[in-house]
């Protein structure tokens, strides 16, 4: 049905109403026209011979025709209501002018009147028939913008694109006279049948179908014919049926095909149907084009957001990485040079220095790997009841060479155990701990509180260190920030502490929020929901 | 994460010098660093350098301890955890780089008593070969059936518990759960090996009968610790389990 092998046959105007192609039903139309225009005139003609005989004396009722040409004009249409204007003129010549049963008019004056009513016939004639088609088509335009205004809204209040165009489908088989009506969406290889209105039936396939040409350049949507010449396509579609297909088309991008079935008895889709199914192919298309470029955008965020991960990420680590390389590198390569005449004590704060820069390194290495297991969404927290002291003590217990003669005040209280996972919980605590370590200085005190809060343990961590500014509060969670015009610790971190805290309270159900501590510094807080008491034996 | 524990005092004492130790290691650099520093500091060390190779020298040398990578080229190192354990308490440490919670788990459980993850410092690695090796050493218990770990004594005849010499009130689950972990102090118990020794088979998935069980333990002992001794005594060990800190008896 694609350009492959497919050839034009014939194309036809289809929006003025002649086709090239009469069809059974056109001519069953203008039988029935014909019919109708004939009994007026019959009536008529009856009509003007009961009031122009010698019984009622009437000299001229030839205007009682002009009722059957409005009649026929509003029933049939412009051509009909011509039509039988000229019938009228001329059966009244012939049965009520003298000389009787021949065209020719003996008295001038008759042939005024009847030259009057020739005239007067054909402009009431074509003036109401012309009123009844603007009406009729007004009639079809409501109509069509009721169904547009239909799609429209499908399309708006639908959650999917799919959803919208299975109801759409029904619509368009209710509004025009197709019979079964799908969307099939093609990207170049596959079809795809988004909407069907006979759903789980085969798609019919033909030799020949009708495709709606409607041309950017204003023309008027015509149908034109068109072969499918490619080998082992076995038309399926019975021989009293016809397939019409209409592009779905956005932005010069072929996405799919409305496609409908008709019966061939049916004739052409009139201009009114080949209209709305143009303007509902226009409004898929547009909206099938959205949601691509919707797609595609996401994915564009994603890739620009990894890849902007990707950067910091290089950064920080050809930094932080490289940084104690160097000194091991730097370390070693003096202890194995025999050049170098070392003292035990020089010997040993070398081998010292390497271990000191290794254990940075490796810690940098654990921050990467839990940070990858977020981003990765390779979390699977193990969530049990726990005890937020006996969480808290072996951190602080680990913790202990960072200390440095700080106090870390311990105010925990008598809590009830949290729904939390015990590995990342204490991997939290410890961030935040080294986090409060590092980036005060000696002296200055920290403390872990904790609340109960609602349905939640409240575990805080604060210092009495330099703070955060209250602009640079909400950029802390972000990866690789560090507070800009701060003096690095000893222990410089990657910026990553906190976004794993997140992470990782996030996985686990609960909250992180941060904010100033009434000691000075900064004050995180983790809020974890209580865990059931459990029973114990 | 951070932070080394503070290496053991006396780290070469007595019991442990000399003892013969087998390093299975198949990164021959990081072997032969181990296996120096051990060397040096009065071990006795064999290597092996895949599972087949171990399992050779676990039967000609039947050493002391064996240090263990799970990751070895020719067989996993679980080979080898249950070889030694179907005929010997022989400690054994793992040294692993996988660190998931799982592998731990799974290493502990096929009879392992301890496990150190790479990258490591040799000063732990040190200290967690001494507390096994001390452990293995004696029984846990003296001639009259006392346990003594730091300030907390266990009198296993007459169940009682004392700090610093002074008795405390246990429940019977209480006692049970201490009385198994002083019983193996430095070795990694896990969660479902203590819920299975105090409570039974069919608890050890009930992982929470043993939190609230161990911290009323800690508070008990130290609500009769004035002096604070017994503060990190029971070591959590975050998705594994616990570990009871080795220490030398105190009167």
């Amino acid at each position: 049905m694609n350009a492959d092998g497919a050839d034009m046959r014939s194309a036809s105007a289809a929006s003025s109403g002649r086709g090239l192609r009469v069809s059974m039903g056109d001519l069953r139309a203008a039988g029935r026209a014909g019919l109708v225009s004939a009994a007026a005139l019959a009536a008529s003609t009856a009509a003007v011979g009961v009031l122009e005989s010698p019984a009622v004396g009437i000299d001229d009722a030839s205007p009682l025709y002009l009722v059957a040409v409005a009649a026929t004009g509003i029933l049939h249409g412009t051509r009909a209501a011509l039509v039988s204007a000229l019938a009228a003129f001329a059966v009244y010549d012939v049965l009520f002018t003298e000389p009787r049963l021949t065209f020719s008019v003996a008295d001038p004056r008759e042939w005024l009147d009847l030259l009057l009513l020739l005239f007067v016939a054909l402009v009431i004639g074509r003036l109401v028939a012309r009123e009844t088609e603007r009406a009729r088509e007004a009639d079809g335009r409501a109509r069509e913008a009721g169904a547009l205004f239909g799609i429209s809204r499908r399309l708006a209040a639908e959650p999917t694109l799919r959803g919208a165009a299975s109801t759409i489908v029904g619509d368009l088989a209710g509004a025009t006279r197709m019979i079964r009506v799908w969307i099939s969406l093609h990207d170049g290889t596959s079809h795809d049948v988004i909407a069907d209105t006979t759903r789980g039936e085969p798609i019919p396939v033909a030799a020949s179908t009708w495709t709606l040409m409607t041309g950017g350049d204003g023309t008027a949507p015509h149908w034109v014919a068109i072969h499918s010449a490619a080998p082992g396509h076995r038309p399926t579609i019975p021989p009293e049926m016809e397939l019409w297909g209409v592009p779905l088309k956005a932005d010069g991008v072929a996405l799919g095909t409305l496609w409908s079935l008709r019966p061939r008895a049916s004739g052409m889709p009139g201009p009114e149907e080949s209209r709305l199914l143009a303007a509902a192919a226009n409004q898929l298309a547009l909206a099938l084009r959205r949601e691509q470029l919707d797609r595609d955008a996401t994915e564009a965020e994603i890739v620009r957001q990894s890849d902007t991960l990707k950067s910091a990420l290089l950064d920080s680590v050809s930094h932080d990485l490289r940084t104690p390389l160097a000194s091991i590198r730097a370390a070693a390569g003096s202890l194995t040079d025999p050049a170098v005449a070392w003292t035990d004590d020089e010997r040993r704060a070398a081998a010292r220095e390497i271990d000191a820069e290794a254990e940075r390194m490796s810690q940098l290495v654990q921050s990467i790997l839990d940070l990858s297991r977020i981003q990765g969404g390779a979390l699977q927290p193990e969530l049990e009841a726990l005890d937020p002291v006996e969480v808290v003590e072996p951190v602080i217990e680990r913790l202990e060479p960072l200390r440095d003669g700080r106090s870390i005040l311990v105010e925990l209280g008598a809590l009830p155990p949290v729904r939390a996972d015990a590995v990342l919980l204490d991997t939290v605590l410890a961030n935040l701990l080294e986090n409060a370590l590092r980036h005060s200085t000696p002296g200055t005190p920290i403390r872990v509180g904790g609340d109960v809060r609602g349905g939640t343990v409240e575990l805080v961590v604060e210092d009495g260190g330099p703070g955060v500014p209250d602009e640079a509060l909400p950029r802390l969670f972000g990866k690789f920030y560090r507070v800009p015009g701060r003096i690095r610790g000893s222990r410089p971190g990657l910026g990553i502490g906190l976004s794993i805290v997140r992470g990782f309270v996030e996985a686990m159900g609960g909250e992180v929020s941060v904010g100033q501590s009434p000691l000075g510094g900064l004050r995180v807080s983790v809020a974890l929901p209580i865990a059931p008491e459990p029973p114990v034996p | 994460m951070t932070g080394r524990p503070p290496a053991a005092p006396g780290e070469a004492d007595a019991r442990a010098a000399g003892a013969q130790l087998l390093v299975v290691e198949d990164d021959d650099s990081t072997r032969g660093s181990i296996a120096a520093n051990l060397t040096a500091h009065g071990y006795g060390v064999a290597e092996a350098g895949g599972a087949a190779e171990a399992i050779r020298s676990w039967e000609l040398r039947r050493p002391d301890l064996v240090i263990l990578d799970l990751g070895l080229p020719d067989r996993d190192g679980s080979v080898v955890v249950r070889r030694v354990r179907a005929e010997a308490t022989t400690p054994i440490l793992i040294l692993s780089a996988r660190d998931t919670e799982r592998d731990k788990v799974d290493a502990l459980e096929a009879g392992a008593d301890d496990y150190v993850t790479k990258p490591f410092g040799m000063a732990e690695l040190r200290a967690r070969v001494a507390a096994l090796l001390r452990r293995a050493a004696g029984p846990a218990a003296d001639a009259e059936g006392i346990i003594s770990v730091g300030p907390v004594a266990i009198d296993l005849a007459r169940r009682v518990v004392t700090v610093h010499g002074a008795p405390v009130e246990l429940t019977a689950h209480e006692y049970e759960l201490l009385k198994v972990m002083l019983s193996q102090p430095g070795r990694l118990l896990t969660k479902g090996r203590l819920l299975r020794a105090v409570w039974g088979t069919a608890y050890d998935q009930e992982a929470h009968y043993l939190h609230v069980y161990v911290s009323r333990l800690r508070r008990k002992l130290r609500a009769a610790d004035p002096s604070d001794a017994v503060r990190g005594l029971i070591q959590a060990e975050p998705g594994i389990g616990y570990r009871v800190r080795h220490e030398e008896p105190r009167s």
